[in-house]
């Protein structure tokens, strides 16, 4: 029994590339679920996915560029997301086009982009490690990297927090409050962008947006208050992360979907199990009447 | 209060359009401190228009608006279902943003701003509510809570739009009194209203805006059991749709 505890749990840390990819994955943890979920609350959730493939053709020409360098095709990452999320901005205000249609529509000709890029120089083994990710990629370099934006992102995100809430909550009575208030909005998608970069390399360009997403909408089963949305969703992420990560090492599957696959399960428990909102819930709402009389 | 007889808001010639459709023409008005003025008209006359222009969100085609209030005082209530009420946000963390023009975005609240927002709550009869996320709140709580956030603002102007509706009549009592405190304090007050009772009672001057057009009239002449034929069909009209 010790034995396959050990097995599982511990042994795969042997190995310098695991420590590495679990310090990664709890660094990313830490950052993406906070936006995650206000992502969520502001009812952007597939804007996440949408910036997640945006970052797809700057990655791709780092890669044609540097090879496999992550410092370079982070920075081709970044540089691109900011572009295509500053020209569905634009798009939107020029034309009157809601933002999420022109998003969509960018971030649709970005993949495409992205995936013929890659193509083009190199093999579908590329391909696949940088739509779904590779835990031998996160060398001290890429976790350097990874740590720092996390760290950036964490911080950032303290600062701004009320002007984030207010602007999620009434974005009308910020607009109010201040002249320049477009930068809440501006920061929050540079710190998106910043984010799926740092996660492409242990989940892929495809699968980062899932660390984001799905603890976020999962938390929203537990909790009714910002702070235990967060809390939760941290949590779940870690939990994830490392859980995906020992699985992608016994069962030989990227590391990407391993993880997000762990955080599904975690979604559909919550949806079913979760304490509002659930199907439990929901349930045990229809035998007590009074209560909810009560609390409205 | 020297400045009482200047009005904060003037509205010159003013001539506004939604998607290149004119919605309204010639509009004049003059909004003193301390006045409570009502804005009527059935659905589509303009009212949520005149409203944007106002709070600047909208450019005028040609007139302007002068407003002498600053940005941050200005407070803008929309029609309650705006809001999203999912948030998972407290009544006081609500109240709390309304402090955002004495200390900015990036700073932290002090004792004294949380002593601000505990009297405030307690002058709207929600202190008991405090801690309530925004979701659990009926209709008439949650509009007190926006309340207390313009409260905790300062606001020097305020526009309400149909505060009133799916309100409880112990809420409307309080709001109109609250209201009315801010308007003896100097603010200067537009309310969107279908009401004729509401009119009556919270009311200092009334523009009407029909077929595109403004007309300023006393709340007495609206009031009145004999009120000019024209009147009633377009305010019976927009009483029901706003009710429905």
């Amino acid at each position: 029994m010790l034995d396959l505890l050990n097995a599982w749990f511990v042994s795969p840390f042997d190995y310098g590339f695991m420590r590495r990819a679990v310090v990664g994955g709890l660094a990313l943890s830490l950052a993406a679920p906070p936006l995650g979920v206000f992502l969520v609350l502001r009812g952007m959730s597939l804007i996440g996915d949408a910036m997640a493939h945006a970052i797809l053709p700057g990655v791709a020409l780092g890669f044609l560029l540097a090879g496999f360098s992550l410092p370079i095709m982070s920075i081709g990452g970044v540089l691109f997301g900011l572009m295509v999320a500053l020209l569905a901005g634009a798009v939107s205000k020029m034309g009157g086009q809601r933002e999420d249609a022109a998003m969509a529509s960018f971030f649709i000709i970005s993949l495409a982009a992205g995936v013929m890029l890659i193509s083009l120089g190199g093999s579908s083994v590329d391909l696949t490690h940088v739509l779904f990710g590779s835990i031998l990629a996160i060398n001290s370099t890429a976790l350097l990297l990874i740590a720092g934006i996390s760290t950036l992102i964490v911080l950032t995100l303290a600062v701004v927090f009320r002007a984030l809430v207010v602007e999620c909550l009434d974005p009308l009575f910020l607009r109010g409050q201040s002249r320049r208030s477009g930068w809440v909005h501006s920061v929050f998608l540079g710190l998106l962008v910043l984010n799926l970069t740092a996660g492409f390399q242990t989940l892929g360009t495809l699968m980062a947006v899932g660390l984001m997403m799905l603890p976020a909408t999962s938390a929203r089963f537990w909790s009714k208050r910002l702070e235990g949305l967060i809390g939760i969703a941290i949590v779940l992420a870690m939990v994830a992360s490392t859980g995906g990560l020992l699985l992608s090492f016994h069962l030989d599957i990227p590391s990407g979907p391993s993880i997000i696959l762990l955080a599904g399960f975690g979604y559909l428990f919550s949806a079913l199990f979760g304490r509002y909102h659930s199907l439990a819930a929901k349930l045990r709402r229809k035998t007590t009447p009074l209560e909810v009389e009560q609390g409205a | 209060m020297s400045q009482r007889s200047l009005s904060r808001l003037q509205l010159h010639n003013l001539h506004l359009a939604q998607a290149r459709r004119t919605v309204l023409e010639h509009i004049e008005g003059d909004f003193k401190p301390g006045a409570i003025t009502a804005l009527i008209g059935a659905n589509g006359a303009g009212k949520s228009t005149l409203i944007q222009a106002i709070m600047g969100e909208l450019r005028p085609i040609s007139g302007e608006v002068v407003c002498t209030v600053a940005k941050e005082r200005r407070a803008w209530l929309p029609q309650q279902l705006a809001l999203d009420l999912t948030f998972p946000m407290s009544v006081e963390e609500l109240v709390m943003t309304g402090s955002w023009p004495s200390h900015g975005a990036l700073t932290g609240y002090c004792a004294g701003h949380y002593r601000k927002g505990r009297e405030i709550m307690a002058r709207l009869g929600i202190s008991h509510l405090a801690h309530r996320p925004l979701g659990e709140l009926s209709g008439g709580q949650r509009q007190r809570a926006l309340i207390g956030r313009t409260l905790m603002q300062e606001a020097e102007l305020l526009l309400l739009d149909e505060p009133f509706a799916n309100v409880d009549s112990e809420t409307v009592d309080i709001l109109i009194r609250i209201l009315r405190q801010m308007a003896d304090d100097g603010a200067t007050i537009i309310v969107v209203l279908h009401d004729m009772d509401h009119l009556r009672r919270l009311a200092d001057e009334v523009l009407m805006l029909n077929g595109g057009h403004g007309r300023w009239v006393a709340p007495s002449a609206l009031t009145h059991q004999h009120a000019p034929a024209q009147v009633v069909p377009f305010t019976m009209g927009g009483r029901h749709a706003g009710s429905a």
